[in-house]
This record gives C-alpha cells, structure tokens and sequence, in this order.
C-alpha cells in the first residue's frame, strides 16, 4: 500500500484552503472598517473643528476682536493638551494671533502639512498634515482652527499591521494544524487500512476500528463492519449450504446407489425396468433438493429482484383452486376465505412458490379427514396470509425448528421430502419483509404471514 | 423436422442428438455461438435448441444476434441458470422455451414437439378437436359425440393446453408452467388430480380413452389409433 505524505492529505488541503479564505475575508473586513474608521474620523475632525470655531466667536462681535486673540493665546499656553491649532488674520492678511503657518489661511475646509514645534507625547518631530477649518469674521479678518489627522492616521496603519500580522500568523497557524490533522488522519486511516488488509489476506474475523475524530467518521466504519458482517453471514450461509448438500445428499445418493447394485446380474427384463424406474425417481428427488437449495441461496443471497404489485387475492385465489383436487384426493378438505383486492408488494413467482408450498406441506403432513383452511385478510394495513389445518402439529419446542434447512420432524420422516420447504418459505418472507409466524392451531399448526402494508 | 443444437458437452450433446434422432428428427450440430448464428440464419430449421453457456459467444448472445437479424425460429434455450432473472432474461432475449439442467431428455422432446410450427388449420382459432371431441374457444363448451360435458375453468384450460398440443407429448412441468404458470414443482400430485378429473370426464363412458398416459413423460391427447 502506497505511504501518503501528510502534506498530500485532505486535513492539509483543507487548511490551506481555509487559510486562503481567511486571507481574503480579512481583506475585505480591513477595507470596509478602513472606509468606515476614515469616515467616521473625517465626520468626528469636521464637528470638532467647527465646535472649537463656535466657542471662539462666541462673544463676536461684542467682545471686539481682542476677545478672541486672547481666548487663542489663552488657549496655547494651556498646561492641557490642546489638540488645535489656530490662526487669526485681520482684513490685511496681517498676523494677530495663532501658530499655524500662513499657508494654512483660506476660508472653508483645507489642509495643511507642517512640523508641529510642540509636538503630543509620543508624536515624532516629522511633518504631519493638519485638518483646517477657516472662518471669514464680519470685519474681514480670518479666523483658521486646525486640528491633527495623525491620530486617524495611526489607527490605521495598526490596523493594517494589525490585519497583515494575524493573517500570517493565522495562516502559517492553519498550515500547521493541517499538517498535524493531516497526520493524525493518516494514522487513524493506517490502522483501519491495515484492518482492511488482514480482511483482504483472509481474516474474516477481524473488524475496521473506530476511525474516531468525529461521529460520521465512526459511522462511516461502523457501516462497514456492518457489511463485513453481512458479508460473513453470507459466506456462513454459503458454508452451511454445502455442508448441508454433502450431508443431506448421501441418503438418495446411497439409495440410488443400492439400486443400481440390486440391478447388476438381474437378469429378468420386468426388474429391469422397475430398477432404472426407481432410479430415475431416485435422482428426481436429488434434483429437487438441488433446485430448492439453489433457490434458498439465491434469495438469501440477495439476488436483485425487481418486487411489483402482486395481487395476493388473485394468486391465493388461483393456487387454493389449482389445489382443491389434490386435496379430495387425498381425502382432506381446503376451505379458501380470501378477501377481495388484497395486494403486496412482491414476486409473483416466489410468491406463488411460498403459498404452495405451505399449502403442500399441510397436505403431505397430515392424515385424512384432516380440514385445512387457508385465509387472506387485510388487517389494518397489512396483509395477513393463513395457512392452517387441525392436524397433529408440531411440538412447541420444535416450531422454531421447523423453519431450518433439512429439519424434520420424527413423526414425518416416513413422508416424502427433504426438509427444505419451510426453510425456502421463510427465505422468500424474509426477502419479501413479510413476518412469519408459526403457531397452534389447538389443534394442528398455524402458519401466519403478515406482509408489511402497500404503500 | 431438422434442428439445429448448439452444445459443448460432448457427453450431453451426443445424448441429446441420439434422443432426438429417435424421435425421427434431423439434427444439425455445432458447437460455438457464432456457428449457431451462421447455420441458423443460412439454413431453414424447425427448431433451435441452444445452450446458454458455450465458448466464444454464448447462446443467448447468438440468440439475441439472430432475432436481430430477423430470424424467428422457435429457440429453446438450455441452461444451468435456474434463477427467475435468468429465466426471464432468456425469453427477454428472443427464446421460446427455456430448460434447466438436469433435464430428462423426454421433456425436451416433448417441448421441441411443441415449439414446432405447424400449419394453421382453418378452424384452429375457434375450434380444437380431437376424435370426436370439441372444444369452442369463443363458447368455451366442450362436446363429445355430440353430447355436453361441463368442465371447470381450470380443467377447460388443461383440455385446450392439452388440444393445442395433440398427438405430442406434454410433461407434466409444461403443464404445471403453461396452465397454472407455477414454475416449481409442488411435493403434492396436483397434476395427477387434475388429469385424473378431466379423464373421468371425457374419457369415462366414451369407449375409445383420448388421453394417454406416456409412461415416464407425462401425457398425449389423440384419437386412438384404428
């Protein structure tokens, strides 16, 4: 058996298929955050801005200009962290108050990139670009407030590095894991494979083990034992037949072979005759114990069988007429009590093989004068055939036994037969679901045969 | 009659010649699928008698190749299959009959008898008669000398089977498979019953019996001989 690397293995493949999906959705979540994180700065920078404005003019213009020079300068020298920046021109474009460059003076919204000469703790000496909100007053002066988008700025780059770190470290985290998931696969599928090759070099005994891992892996290997068990059975079954036809064929083999001898250095033409005659009879019976065998292997076997809408009335109905000399003949009664349009799901010809069979058996089984009676009812959904006689019966604790190949009761071992009927009856329920049931009769025995409901 | 019989077993094929030979008929032998296929489309035969499992093309596949090419000569397929699909796939493929090994040879001289053609009589579709008694398929009325016998659905069924095959051998499996369309041989004498009843009703008081006893076979309908 071919060694598979784990980094073949399916756990692998997966993983890395999950770690590029990863890979991508981060993309996309780091976009739109991105979008949304950038939006809601610019919407957050612009209210500060124009709030920072209001406060300023606030007493414009009746605290006269000087007002707001001296709320800016009060502003800078503020001990607090102050995270505007201003400019304040009067008409002339000339300076009064703030520390921003002029080239941060224009009215609405702007930018302006400079290097902040008191910078926050933590921010580097380096140009940063400010956010400006410019304000023409009623006296033609300029009021500009700014305010930093570093922070904005830096929020997103650590997303960035944020987003970009954890995909590799998630990635190479996944690669990781399916490769060790990988393993572990293979190991659990070395073990149930290596079970599969002692099955395969003939040890019939042994079982798949749990492949473990999850519940549908475990069902998986239990489905297979539960083959390997039917599979068994099958062989046993297959055993047990040719077991049975070495055992059961020397009787007629042995019979037939008496014959012949009696026949050697016979020399009247009448013994002749008479000898091949029971020969011939003696290898008849070979051949139906032959047929009924095969037949009983065939349908235990499962051979595919296609089951159609059999109308049971009609076959009962047929085979219960077809029966009726046979009986009188032997001096019994059969009483038919069939309802009308009973139907199963079936084969017609094994059905047919079924019912004869049963209805053979009472007939072979019993003195005369017996009464069989032979019944077809729907009861509730189901089908139920019965097939009963007031005849002597079979033991209780034999009736179990009956339904075996070659079983046969002491008090019948002087009537025909091998002993296959009834098994070859419970073969075809069995492959028809049909439930078999083997009763007394109070007295004689009762055969009942309850066919699941046609859907 | 001329056959043509497709079998391997040299055994069974010589056994098979020599029975049919008796029975008066001529037989031509082969023992591939692509000779039957061969003979059977270039010359006229009676009946075709093949076995199913043969080397090279196997007789079902010669048989099937045969209805393809239009030939409609009755075939009877020889086979060790006995399950109900082989069955079925055998007439599905163009057989008439189908036999499964073991067989005694009399059942299947008596199912080439029946297979074969005979000419059409005028009255065959209405009316089977034999000596002096009658059978009306349109009345289902049976007569003899003139006199009405009364006979049940199933023994009307028997007698017609038993007519449509008159002056042949008709084994008792032949019945069971072509009246009552059972397929197995019950334990029981059902057909011994049968026959039995229908005798007694047109053979008993008519002087000259028109159902014979074939011993080892089964049973012929016929007008006795003069």
């Amino acid at each position: 058996m071919k060694k598979s690397s784990s980094f073949n293995s399916a756990a692998f493949r997966f993983a890395l298929l999950i770690a590029g999906l990863f890979a991508v959705g981060s993309i996309v979540l780091l976009t739109i955050v991105e979008h949304s994180l950038r939006a809601y700065a610019a919407e957050a920078t612009a209210v500060g801005l124009r709030s920072e404005t209001a406060i300023l003019t606030e007493d414009w213009p009746d605290g006269g200009k000087q007002e707001v020079i001296d709320s800016i300068r009060r502003r800078q020298r503020s001990a607090f962290e102050q995270p505007f920046h201003f400019l304040l021109l009067d008409a002339g474009n000339k300076h009064l108050a703030g520390d921003l460059p002029l080239t941060a003076a224009r009215k609405g919204w702007g930018q302006v990139t400079f290097v902040d000469d008191k910078p926050q703790p933590g921010e580097s000496g380096d140009p940063e670009t400010f956010q400006t909100l410019g304000t023409r007053l009623s006296d033609g002066s300029l009021l500009v407030v700014a305010t930093d988008t570093f922070d904005v700025q830096r929020v997103r780059q650590r997303l960035v590095a944020f987003t970009i770190g954890s995909s590799i470290a998630l990635t190479v985290l996944a690669l990781i894991g399916g490769y060790f998931i990988g393993l572990m696969f293979l190991r659990r599928l070395d073990r149930v494979n290596g079970a599969v090759a002692r099955i395969m070099s003939g040890d019939m005994a042994e079982r798949l083990p749990a492949i473990g891992m999850s519940a549908e892996f475990d069902h998986l290997s239990t489905n297979l034992n539960a083959m390997l068990d039917r599979i068994a059975a099958l062989m046993e079954g297959l055993q047990q037949v040719s077991t049975d036809v070495a055992h059961d064929l020397r009787t007629p083999l042995t019979r037939l072979q008496q014959r012949l001898e009696a026949m050697q250095g016979n020399n009247s033409e009448a013994a002749y005759e008479a000898g091949i005659a029971g020969a011939l009879a003696q290898i008849d019976e070979i051949h139906v114990i032959f047929r009924a065998l095969l037949r009983i292997g065939q349908i235990e076997g499962g051979e595919r069988r296609d089951l159609a809408h059999i109308d049971l009335s009609e076959l009962l109905g047929r085979i219960s007429e077809a029966y009726q000399p046979v009986a009188e003949d032997a001096g019994k009664s059969l009483r038919a009590s069939i309802d009308e349009g009973v139907a199963v799901l079936g084969d017609a010809e094994l059905l047919a093989q079924l019912l004869t069979n049963l209805i053979d058996n009472a007939l072979v089984h019993t003195p005369q004068g017996t009464n069989i009676t032979i019944a077809l009812h729907q009861e509730a959904a189901c089908a139920v055939v019965t097939v009963a006689d007031n005849g002597p019966g079979v033991p209780a604790d034999q009736r179990g036994k009956i339904l075996r190949r070659f079983y046969r009761l002491d008090q019948s071992r002087h009537t025909p037969g091998a002993g296959l009927g009834l098994a070859l009856v419970a073969s075809i329920a069995a492959l028809h679901g049909a439930e078999l049931m083997i009763e007394d009769n109070e007295p004689g025995l009762r055969v009942r045969l309850r066919f699941a409901a046609v859907a | 009659m001329k056959l043509l019989l497709l079998e391997d077993d040299d055994a069974t094929r010589s056994h098979i010649e020599k029975a049919l030979t008796a029975a008066g008929h001529v037989v031509d032998i082969c023992l591939t699928g692509l000779d039957a296929v061969f003979l059977a489309s270039s010359n006229e035969y009676s009946v075709i008698i093949l076995d199913r499992m043969v080397p090279e093309l196997d007789g079902l596949s010669a048989l099937k190749q045969l209805r393809a090419q239009g030939v409609s000569t009755p075939a009877i397929l020889l086979t060790g299959m006995d399950g109900i699909r082989d069955r079925v796939e055998g007439l599905e493929g163009g057989a008439d009959d189908y036999l499964v090994k073991p067989f005694a040879t009399t059942e299947l001289v008596a199912r080439v008898a029946a297979l074969a053609r005979r000419p059409p009589s005028v009255d065959a579709i209405t009316m089977l008669r034999v000596g002096d008694l009658e059978l009306d398929l349109l009345k289902r009325t049976v007569s003899r000398a003139g006199r009405r016998i009364e006979l049940q659905a199933q023994e009307m069924k028997l007698l017609e089977y038993l007519l449509r095959h008159k002056g042949e051998v008709v084994t008792r499996t032949m019945m069971l498979e072509n009246v009552w369309s059972f397929h197995f041989d019950p334990q029981t004498n059902l057909i011994e019953s049968h026959m039995s009843r229908l005798r007694a009703k047109i053979d008993r008081g008519f002087g000259a019996d028109l159902i014979h006893t074939v011993r080892g076979s089964g049973y012929r309908i016929e007008a006795s001989p003069p």
